[in-house]
């Protein structure tokens, strides 16, 4: 895993970066805010662990320009004061976790795997339910023998199986798998049921979504 | 050199050609019911004689009329490519109830695909005394084993063979996704009320 270390204070940034490169991480460092944008536009993180108070500019112009450059990588800032203020507009600007100086390097380090985890748990992610497989990687169900879903089919029945037993009803599962897409409505879910139905049918597996449009469903 | 069918080509050919007339008569059918042409197209042959003689020796069988027409089932050879899923086991089921026809084997390979992603439905079939192979499947699935086919005699990929055997599982495994998808939405428009206008 790469980490981009955007640290202006030389002693601190040195101790960080051992302190990193010890648990295996690849680390690269910045000193000022510049220097961080150069490196993120040009370069690919998993994490950037970003100062706030830093010459040229500060942490905070960094993380608004590489989210309105569309770069979603993972950002822990470190701030200098425990104001509420600064860490809600770090938050804001888009970033994912923050430390407040001084703090202890372990502490660091458990949030960096923390990272770490979020984003992989959601590439790699296997969901085992019933005989059925659901990998998140490639969106395969699998029982038998397999298919390959589309996103929102694999979205839905991993809100399904996350509810084991529930009873969702349609506007849930707008909201949660359809979200901002305007054109869904309860027929488009009660279609994406039939599918799942009908693939789950295809892969040999017993499992199957009950419901209706009106009632709501659950598997 | 005398034929290996001996004096039975006139015999396969009938019950070639009955079988092929009995797949019309369920196309004819379906198509007055549904208004759509269940079938995409409908492939026949007698297996040459060539081909016949090699598949004996490759089984290690003795090349003989015997062996071509009793011991190896696929003298005849029909394959169905249907529009939809639910096609397939429409004419399947047709087949397999005709009277006179004896069904010796059986094996869906479109519930329990192969590993490699093959999907095909296979009918192994007695008229007469006479064997028939018959393969049923949609176009998805005749698209994906022409190009499988192509690849596994393509000599020139050795060393990607196991990426290409790899993504076009994952093709036939979405093909297959799609073709479940297309029958849903199928049924679904069926259902809906009719159009007066």
């Amino acid at each position: 895993m790469k980490i981009l270390l955007v640290e202006d204070t030389k002693d601190l940034n040195r101790a960080l970066t051992v302190a990193l490169e010890h648990e295996g991480y690849s680390v690269e460092s910045a000193f000022d805010g510049e220097e961080a944008t150069d490196k993120i536009m040009t370069n690919g993180y998993d994490v950037v662990i970003l100062d706030i108070m830093m010459p040229k500019k500060d942490g905070i112009e960094v993380l608004k320009d590489m989210r309105s450059r569309n770069v979603v990588t993972p950002v822990i800032m470190l701030t200098a004061k425990a104001e509420v203020d600064d860490k809600v507009l770090g938050l804001d600007a888009g970033a994912d976790d923050y430390l407040t100086k001084p703090f202890a390097i372990k502490e660091l380090l458990a949030r960096v795997r923390a990272m770490a985890r979020r984003k992989n748990g959601y590439d790699s992610e296997m969901i085992e339910y019933g005989d059925i497989k659901l990998n998140g990687g490639n969106f395969e169900l699998s029982c038998e023998n397999s298919v390959i879903l589309s996103a929102k089919e694999y979205e839905l029945l991993k809100t399904l199986i996350r509810n084991e037993g529930k009873v969702l009803s349609s506007d849930y599962l707008l909201e949660h798998v359809w979200r901002e897409d305007d054109g869904a409505n309860e027929d488009t879910v009660s279609l994406y049921i039939m599918y799942l139905n009908g693939k789950l049918n295809g892969i040999a597996s017993n499992v199957e979504i009950a419901g209706k449009l009106e009632s709501g469903y659950c598997i | 050199m005398e034929s290996l069918y001996g004096s039975n080509i006139a015999r396969l050919e009938e019950v070639m050609d009955y079988l092929l007339s009995e797949i019309n008569s369920i196309r004819n059918q379906m198509m007055e019911e549904e208004g759509l042409d269940p079938v995409e197209h409908c492939l026949s042959r007698i297996k040459s004689e060539e081909s016949m003689r090699e598949k004996c020796i490759r089984k290690g069988l003795p090349v003989t009329t015997d062996s071509a027409l009793n011991k190896l089932y696929d003298a005849i050879g029909i394959r169905v490519v249907c529009a939809f899923l639910n096609d397939v086991y429409k004419i399947k089921e047709y087949i397999t109830s005709l009277p006179d026809c004896e069904v010796v084997e059986e094996k869906d390979y479109i519930k329990h695909a192969k590993p490699n992603g093959y999907r095909s439905y296979h009918l192994i079939v007695r008229v007469k005394e006479t064997f028939a192979e018959i393969q049923l499947r949609t176009i998805s699935m005749d698209t994906w084993a022409a190009l499988e086919h192509h690849v596994k005699y393509k000599k020139d990929i050795k060393g990607n063979e196991e990426l290409f055997t790899k993504e076009l599982k994952r093709c036939a495994d979405e093909l297959a996704s799609t073709d479940i998808s297309m029958q849903i939405i199928k049924d679904r428009i069926a259902k809906l009320p009719e159009n007066n206008n």
